[in-house]
């Protein structure tokens, strides 16, 4: 074994590295740069593990049929504010188409009310002005309602990506609220189906209590809650998997 | 006597019509701010239609009020 001659410099028992050695070591060291294929790889490994998920997601849920369809698999359009640049929407849910039946109906009525103010007597007695003011704001009442109502359906939505589930209630124009909590974090799932409508249209309230900030969402409405349970499963069954194989996002 | 009398009616009817058109009038300035804020929050295919139609019915609001002002 060579011993190093300058011993002012250098500990006497130090290898001294020929010129032939280090280049060795630089090829060693290029090849080490390169990107491993281990690295390919697991990418393709997460790939695969995103197609499956997404199969097993249309498995449980099936396909999106119309934009305002109470659920919405995988959409494409589908945005929030608070979204992660990667972060991929699996579901999108609003409550149960049949929870606007009653608002309908209503609606229906109040626009149909006006035309029966002929056979009240009294109104001919009203000048015509405020009668013709008064059916404009009748309507003009009659439109907010029903937007309103349709506000309140359309924008409370029930997010589940790859990471997270987000609940955004908009219970009316001067009431909302955000909740979200990771997959990672759920810990008990339960659902409740009551009444004659819930059970003949298979829509109810899903609780998902957190180990979160927010100790429980309640997804109140919500169309297939039996499927919705069996998606979250799948995705924490995924989450504990990814955590085990350290690819924790 | 009843002249007067039916004039002051008639000024506070006018008086209640327009602050009630201007009370609905703020009703629909909230419902601008809010469909623009849950847009904001929210976005889907409808977002457009929805900030388009309360505009609308901004727009109708504001001609209630200039109706109440004026025929009334």
């Amino acid at each position: 074994m060579a011993r190093s001659k300058d011993l002012d410099t250098v500990a006497p028992d130090d290898l001294v590295i020929s010129e032939e050695k280090t280049e060795e070591k630089i090829v060693e060291k290029k090849i080490e740069k390169t990107p491993p294929k281990k690295n390919s790889v697991s990418g393709k490994k997460e790939e695969e593990d995103v197609s499956n998920i997404g199969d097993k997601i249309y498995e449980i849920l099936g396909h999106t049929k119309h934009p305002l369809s109470s659920i919405l698999v995988k959409p494409d359009v589908f945005s929030f504010e608070e979204r992660a640049d990667k972060e991929t929407i699996y579901m999108v849910a609003r409550p149960h188409w049949f929870t606007n039946v009653s608002w309908v109906l209503t609606t229906l009525l109040l626009v149909v009310a006006p035309g029966l103010l002929k056979f009240v007597p009294v109104i001919t007695e009203i000048p015509v002005k405020f009668q013709f003011l008064g059916i404009l704001a009748w309507y003009l009442v009659s439109f907010a309602f029903a937007f309103e109502k349709f506000l309140s359906w359309y924008f409370d939505v029930f997010i589940i990506t790859d990471e997270r589930v987000i609940d955004i209630d908009f219970n009316n124009l001067l009431d909302k609220k955000f909740s979200e909590a990771k997959i990672s974090m759920i810990q008990d799932i339960t659902s409740r189906v009551s009444g004659v409508s819930q059970t003949m249209f298979n829509y109810g309230t899903v609780f998902i209590q957190t180990a979160a900030e927010v100790p429980e969402i309640t997804l109140e409405k919500i169309a297939n809650p039996e499927k919705i349970i069996k998606l979250l499963q799948v995705l924490r069954e995924e989450e504990e998997r990814e955590t085990l194989e350290g690819r924790v996002k | 006597m009843f002249g007067d009398l039916y004039g002051y009616i008639d000024m506070a009817e006018k008086v209640f019509a327009i602050l009630g058109t201007l009370i609905y009038l703020i009703f629909a300035l909230v419902v601008v701010k809010q469909v623009g804020t849950m847009s904001k929050n929210v976005k889907d295919k409808f977002n457009g239609i929805l900030i388009l139609f309360s505009y609308i019915h901004l727009a109708m609001a504001v001609f209630l009020v200039f109706l109440a002002w004026t025929i009334l």
